[in-house]
């Protein structure tokens, strides 16, 4: 026999922010993966200056085109919380013009990075400070690409028409999973450029 | 004359239920999470099975590795043990509880599914590819490592386990964001997350764990991987005599981390012992706050050699203070949690006769983890200067061993909505006595063969004839092991493939959501809306109520 509850007012199932609380989730798990190799660049870092070691030599890491990276990822949170604010207010075309500039900024980053990892002229298989150097740049560009794809469908669904001021959730959790990518940036940016 | 009948009543408790395994079509495209979680259940309990079996020849190997060589040479010999011991975390502890939870955890918090089920239905498939992957890249002389040098084909076989193995990683995190999400923000109205089942509320503990810490085991994977492949080879990729990638994951199966897959033992016994003893449980919040304290003092991803400059000015991690107050207060918790089931088997009925199974496993996974945590205290006590010996292995043995108790119990316990019908008790009494027994026994000889200095790399033999005899009785322990999981496993699977026979909606009297549906629980799990839900045991309250007004 069901043991019934009807001796209660029934309570309706909710579904509140499901795609935002999963990508906070999603956002946490990647930023320990990320925090998980900057540890490691910082642990073999140490070890070097014990032994009396250079790390990185003179000029090899510049602080000026990682410090643009920097500021185009910030310009970007600003075109992230535009999208939401945008998709609260209902106002369609602001959102898709904001998660176009986000998706942009995005493109621009990797150019730039690609810019800086060609001017370090750096080897995976060289030594260790190259190796970590490598890692950290290259687990943050993983993650940048992730929350680049997650913009560009964003966007996509946006366009056909399926998110709104009742329905703002996916926007949102593309915005909070892009900022945690620039929360991982200035991580490594300070580092491996500020602190090399 | 009307061409349309009125279909016969339905009377669950009699009727005979179908299988609940619909066949191959439904495993492969299926999005309800009973589903999903069956499908978890069968896998982790496959390879508990073939963990226990690799346990069992590990132990004839250790007892006489001189005129014995199991697996050809030491480098494969390494190379299953450390399968071993990572796949009783990660192929066995957690995919059982993660198998559980994705049936249970939305009925409990009153939900008509898993939040995100094509997501927790992909993790479980690119769980079970990624266990293959592993499985077969170490047949194939894979591994997390060598200890002599190896041919090209066998390092690749080695960055072939990882990329496996961090695929299971990758499925385990998906599949917990679902779980954490669907007591997070499904819950029916009225059920404040303080109202929150123990067992859910023990798996949002859980998952969020192990989203916090796995991600840093993917991390070290990722870097040994490349180290292997073009890196200057310091980071895991020297395949030339060390322990490789494996020295720098072994955390993940050392305390306190080994504690974050036995979690939700907290949980299961939080839910079965006052159902058992049919009483409320007596405070709620501290049973909760308990729970979340264990989860806290399991963190461990940050104990571990990546994080350790090997230089000699500096203290090593296991002897900081941080690592030695995490094993000292662990244990406290577990008391709490054992007190308070203690609290409602004095203050309720008591068992009556025989005690069911789940009973059993609940309480045999606490009092293994209890004894797992005791030898955690004395692993970090340093005068015992036990951190490279054995012990290390006797409590992970402990721990991983009551965590399969305590799932073994929780399947019992909730069979009625995993399977369809109640499981045979006698199959259940024997399989969880026999797991808690040769857990005891195989924990208990390896954390005494520690004070005997005998090492916890397998390679090095016992230096004492009473480490050999305590190989010994640690192989014995693993043989009972392995003939309760056979049983388990036998019942578990011939139940979903048969159907048994009718079972009651709520045999036990249970009192939170998942015991208002039907037995087996329809599509969206609630044939009516739940019930406001007014505490942590909404069912009393509906009794309660009913008993006032009449």
């Amino acid at each position: 026999m069901t043991a019934t509850t009807t001796g209660l007012p029934a309570a309706e199932v909710t579904r509140p922010r499901t795609v935002l609380v999963g990508t906070m989730f999603a956002s946490a798990a990647s930023f320990m993966a990320f925090l998980g190799v900057v540890l490691v660049y910082i642990s073999e870092r140490a070890q070097a200056r014990t032994d009396g070691a250079e790390w990185f030599a003179d000029g090899a890491v510049e602080l000026g085109p990682a410090g643009f990276v920097f500021a185009t990822l910030i310009l970007s949170i600003f075109t992230v919380q535009w999208a939401v604010q945008a998709i609260n207010a209902g106002d369609r075309t602001n959102a898709l013009v904001a998660l176009v500039l986000s998706g942009l900024f995005g493109a621009a980053v990797f150019n730039q990075l690609w810019f800086i990892i060609n001017d370090s002229g750096f080897a995976l298989s060289g030594s260790n400070s190259e190796f970590m150097f490598f890692l950290v740049l290259g687990t943050f560009v993983v993650f940048m690409i992730a929350a680049v794809g997650f913009v560009t469908l964003t966007f996509l669904r946006a366009v056909i028409g399926q998110f709104g001021p009742r329905k703002a959730d996916a926007v949102a959790a593309a915005a909070f999973y892009w900022n945690t990518v620039v929360a991982m940036y200035a991580i490594a940016w300070y580092v491996i450029f500020v602190t090399k | 004359m009307t061409m349309t009948e009125s279909p016969p009543a339905n009377d669950t408790a009699s009727a005979v239920p179908a299988p609940v395994v619909a066949g191959l079509y439904d495993a492969l495209t299926t999005t309800d999470h009973k589903s999903i979680g069956r499908l978890w259940l069968r896998a982790g309990m496959v390879l508990l099975v073939g963990a226990v079996v690799l346990g069992v020849l590990l132990g004839f190997e250790r007892v006489d590795s001189e005129s014995t060589d199991l697996f050809g040479g030491d480098n494969a010999f390494f190379q299953v043990w450390a399968l071993y011991r990572l796949g009783l975390a990660l192929l066995v502890a957690a995919p059982l509880f993660i198998g559980i939870a994705t049936v249970v955890v939305p009925m409990q918090v009153g939900s008509t599914n898993i939040a995100f089920p094509r997501a927790a239905h992909a993790a479980v498939w690119a769980f079970i590819i990624g266990a293959g992957i592993t499985i077969a890249a170490v047949l194939a002389n894979g591994g997390w490592g060598a200890v002599d040098r190896v041919s090209n084909e066998e390092r690749e076989a080695i960055a072939l386990s990882i990329v496996g193995l961090a695929m299971v990683v990758l499925s385990l995190l998906l599949a917990s964001i679902c779980i954490a999400t669907t007591v997070v923000s499904m819950r029916v109205k009225g059920m404040t997350l303080l109202r929150v089942p123990l067992f859910a509320w023990s798996m949002l503990v859980a998952t969020s764990v192990w989203l916090l810490t796995l991600p840093v085991l993917l991390a070290n994977m990722l870097i040994a991987y490349v180290d292997i492949h073009n890196g200057p080879g310091s980071f895991g990729g020297d395949l030339s005599g060390d322990l490789g990638a494996y020295a720098q994951i072994a955390w993940v199966v050392e305390q306190p981390q080994v504690y974050a897959f036995a979690i939700p033992v907290l949980g299961v016994l939080g839910s079965i012992v006052p159902v058992a003893a049919g009483v409320r449980a007596a405070r709620h919040g501290l049973s909760m706050g308990l729970i979340g304290v264990f989860g806290l003092l399991s963190v461990g991803a940050w104990a571990q050699p990546f994080f350790q400059p090997t230089n000699n000015a500096v203290v090593r991690y296991d002897e900081k203070f941080v690592f030695i107050a995490f094993g000292l207060a662990a244990i406290l918790p577990v008391l709490g949690a054992l007190g308070g089931a203690a609290d409602s088997l004095v203050r309720g009925r008591g068992v009556q006769g025989v005690p069911p199974a789940h009973l059993l496993g609940a309480l045999g996974g606490g009092l293994l983890l209890l004894a797992g945590t005791a030898a955690g205290v004395a692993r970090v006590i340093e005068p015992f200067e036990l951190g490279d010996r054995v012990t290390v292995a006797g409590v992970m043995s402990l721990v991983l061993f009551a965590a399969v108790a305590s799932a073994i119990g929780a399947i019992w316990f909730w069979s009625p909505k995993v399977c369809g019908h109640e499981l045979s008790p006698v199959a259940g009494r024997g399989a969880v006595m026999l797991v808690v027994l040769g857990g005891l026994v195989v924990g208990a000889s390896q954390v005494i063969n520690g004070f005997f200095e005998t090492a916890n790399n397998p390679l090095v033999a016992p230096t004492e004839d009473a480490g050999d005899v305590l190989n010994t009785v640690a192989l014995v322990g693993m043989i009972v092991i392995a003939l309760g999981a056979v049983g388990a496993l036998a019942t578990l699977l011939n139940a979903m493939r048969t159907g048994g026979a009718g079972t009651a909606d709520d045999p036990w009297g249970g009192q939170t959501l998942e015991w208002s549906t039907a037995t087996p629980p329809p599509p969206g799990n609630f044939a009516e809306p739940p019930a406001l839900v007014t505490s942590e045991a909404p069912l009393l309250d509906v009794s309660s109520d009913e008993g006032e007004e009449s």
